[in-house]
């Protein structure tokens, strides 16, 4: 199982370029939104600017699409480009499946906002429409003309982890040929108060990927990643998906890296010490695009990236109380494999393992 | 790969026609729909809705009403596999299809948001416990894969599909799938706003139809391969034998008018279950009663099957129960397999010219071996699942023609 494209929406911009440049020059300050429920206070977010969801040419038959549908659609766009692969118009070789943990939110907020305003018989059939979960894959599905299977699924735990696993299995079963594999979250005021009161927040805008608190801060983030899987190595493949191992699964021998998505998300992250403190590299870059339960996708862009490049890029917030063996600098590096590390819900682990 | 025969051993449904799957099908022989006015919310809508009135199971305060519909269904199934106690001997995997359980749509908790600018968290943490997958398989303590489709109208029979590629290529030993989904304020007012809801008592297929009613329920099958059946001393001899699914990549609301999607899912499915059209004895159709989707789907069914297909909309019994609608008429499919009959399309009274096609009007009995459930969605999702009775033979194969 190959990955051979890549697309990311998220809040240092659109595109591989930009996922590169991000990694490259580390940590950048959040924007701050004020509070709503607390006059004077604000919240730090990393948001997707609009400029980078405007897209004349790729959005074009979008116009009432919202944000979440917009964020999708671009990264999946991105990605098959990315690969290079001519996707079969009008032919079914592609399945499409998007993992989200909330989902369109803010526009179910919106629609929520009409029954109250204008009450039960006068709402938005649009937004309506734009509050289902499967909005955003169907509008991928026709942004790129695809006729494959195309699946909505969600879970607050490992959402991502288990539409790889389908992934593969669409693959192994001739379903298709490739499968677009990608995560969307959007983050709107009702989340932010829901993140004021559930999760601790960094006040300083720093996730702190190592220090594997009972009580860890998050930024809450959102954007958009795609992976395009392809059965055959098409010769311009980023790396292998070697696997998903859940729970009692364990895959054999140690990597060179592991990425921790450790992001605050979580009530205890004390858990990630005990994976941290074997002998083996540990990496965390969500403090580039914020925290998200679906995080996991954005982390195996960036090994993707990382296999292809062969470089380990530093990480971008580096306390590191526990003394644990961080990636603390840029370098060039023989990179063979790369596991994804997180916890769910309920503490189990799930590890993807991306090689060369 | 060499896919594992599916065998379904277990089923379970819930709805406004039975609490369970004998309650149902004594409802479906009498033939009496059961649709009145909204009672679980308030709403000034007057359109007709088919809700649950007997839920046996009891629920926590704090569980969300899709979560105990989806147990009702899940427990009947476990029983009817064999499968009450046990599963913690196999790797189980929970997949299912819901809408209204994905949403944080507490009406009290976001007018209490946006007028006090701060509300209790007890409706997020209903929520946030609420993932319809992941309550299952807390609430019967699965070892395995939990994943909750989301993909509106076509989602269980998704979530069923799901299921089949997970068996097929060993992510686990037996699946629990289906859908569920409780009557909600939400889609009542979305639906009422696009205009497919009808003020009468629906009419699937049939000339005068006006537009769907809405539903609640659960339809959950218990999946596993022919080998673990065998070996576990449960053998079946109904097959879960093809999925097939489509995008029309078309529009966000309509199916596309050349019903293209439906076709591609029908014969994906038909193909993996290596059967021809002319196999069918019967389709239990998506038939929501809306003007489009039973023209659509009808037309279609006429271009595949031919003018003597027996077909029927359960959804004049049910309502259209969104999320769990693939699962619930996957669940009612089996069971005509297995019974051998299948109920008169309810509602339906005359043809339609754009149709050219009736479903069945009385209980008919069916004799042939291969069964179809379609379902279409929101999006343009389409999906359409195979199922068979009967043995196979020695090569693995199923023996199109007769017992």
């Amino acid at each position: 199982m190959n990955v051979t494209g890549v697309g990311a929406v998220f809040a240092r911009g659109r595109g591989i370029g930009s996922l590169e440049e991000a990694l490259r020059k580390g940590w950048v300050a959040p924007s701050r939104r004020p509070l709503a429920s607390s006059p004077g206070k604000s919240i730090p977010v990393y948001s997707v600017e609009e400029k980078t969801i405007t897209d004349k040419a790729v959005l074009k038959k979008m116009r009432r699409a919202d944000r979440f549908s917009k964020m999708a659609v671009l990264a999946a766009w991105d990605a098959v480009k990315d690969s290079g692969i001519e996707i079969d118009e009008g032919g079914a070789s592609l399945g499409i499946i998007l993992a989200t943990a909330f989902g369109p939110q803010v526009t179910a907020f919106r629609f929520l906002d009409e029954i109250i305003d204008h009450g039960d018989a006068s709402v938005s059939p649009t937004l309506f429409s734009h509050s289902v979960h499967n909005a955003a894959a169907s509008y991928v599905a026709s942004a790129l003309g695809n006729h494959g299977p195309t699946l909505t699924v969600t879970q607050f735990g490992l959402s991502f982890h288990q539409a790889l696993i389908l992934a593969r299995a669409w693959i192994h079963e001739g379903r298709c040929e490739h499968v677009l594999v990608g995560s969307v979250e959007e983050c709107g005021t009702v989340m932010e108060y829901i993140c004021s009161r559930k999760l601790g927040i960094s006040e300083d805008g720093r996730i702190r990927p190592f220090e594997f608190s009972p009580s860890p801060s998050a930024v809450p983030g959102e954007g958009s990643v795609f992976l395009l899987l392809s059965g055959e190595d098409r010769g311009q493949k980023y790396c292998e998906l070697r696997g998903v191992f859940l729970d009692d699964e364990s895959a054999e021998g140690d990597p060179d890296l592991r990425i921790l998505d450790a992001d605050g998300m979580s009530e205890d992250e004390t858990c990630y010490q005990e994976i941290a403190s074997q002998d083996v590299p540990i990496g965390g870059y969500l403090p580039l695009a914020g925290s998200m339960l679906t995080g996991s996708a954005f982390h195996c862009a960036v090994a993707a990236v990382m296999l292809r490049n062969q470089t380990l890029y530093a990480c971008p917030v580096q306390d590191n109380p526990h003394a644990v063996r961080a990636c603390n600098s840029t370098e060039q590096k023989n990179l063979e494999r790369i596991q994804c590390v997180r916890y769910g819900c309920l503490h189990e682990r799930a590890v993807i393992e991306l090689g060369r | 790969m060499k896919a594992a025969n599916v065998v379904i051993t277990g089923v379970g449904a819930i709805s406004a026609a039975g609490a369970d799957l004998a309650e149902t099908l004594a409802t479906f022989q009498k033939g009496r729909p059961r649709a009145g006015a909204v009672s679980l919310f308030e709403t000034s809508l007057t359109y007709p809705v088919f809700e649950v009135k007997n839920i046996r199971r009891k629920g926590r305060d704090d569980e969300m009403r899709s979560i105990r519909l989806a147990l009702c269904a899940v427990e009947e199934a476990l029983m009817d596999a064999g499968l009450r106690s046990g599963l913690s001997l196999f790797k189980v995997g929970v997949c299912l299809g819901t809408t209204v359980a994905s949403q944080l749509n507490d009406m009290d908790f976001y007018r209490a948001y946006r007028s006090e600018k701060t509300a209790s968290m007890r409706s997020v943490d209903r929520y946030l416990k609420g993932n319809l997958a992941e309550a299952v398989g807390r609430a019967i303590e699965i070892r395995g894969p939990s994943l909750t489709v989301v993909n509106a109208c076509s989602s269980g029979a998704d979530a069923i599909g799901v299921a089949l590629s997970w068996l097929r290529d060993g992510v686990c030993d037996v699946a629990i799938a289906g859908g569920a989904d409780e009557l909600n304020i939400v889609p009542l007012c979305g639906f009422g706003a696009l205009g497919i809801l009808s003020d009468s008592i629906c009419a699937p297929f049939d000339r005068d139809r006006k537009g769907l009613n809405l539903g609640e329920g659960a339809g959950v099958l218990v999946l596993e391969s022919e080998e673990m059946a065998r070996k576990r001393g449960k053998p079946s001899l109904l097959h879960l034998s093809g999925y097939g699914s489509a995008a029309d990549a078309f529009h966000l609301t309509a199916p596309i008018p050349d019903g293209s999607g439906l076709e591609a899912a029908l014969k994906k499915a038909m193909s993996e279950a290596g059967i021809h059209a002319g196999d069918v004895c019967f389709v239990n159709a998506h038939g929501t009663a809306t003007p489009d989707n039973d023209r659509i789907e009808g037309s279609v069914f006429r271009r595949i099957f031919g003018d003597e297909i027996k077909f029927l909309s359960s959804k004049g019994f049910t309502g259209h129960t969104l999320g769990a609608a693939g699962g619930l008429e996957a669940a009612f499919t089996a069971a005509a397999l297995r019974e051998g009959w299948i109920p008169a399309s309810a509602g339906f009274a005359q043809e339609d010219d754009e149709i050219q096609l009736s479903p069945v009007r009385e209980t008919t009995a069916i004799s042939g071996r291969f069964a179809v459930s379609t379902s279409l969605a929101f999006g343009g999702n389409n999906a359409a699942i195979v199922m068979s009775r009967g043995a196979l033979d020695a090569s693995g194969a199923q023996n199109r023609s007769g017992v």
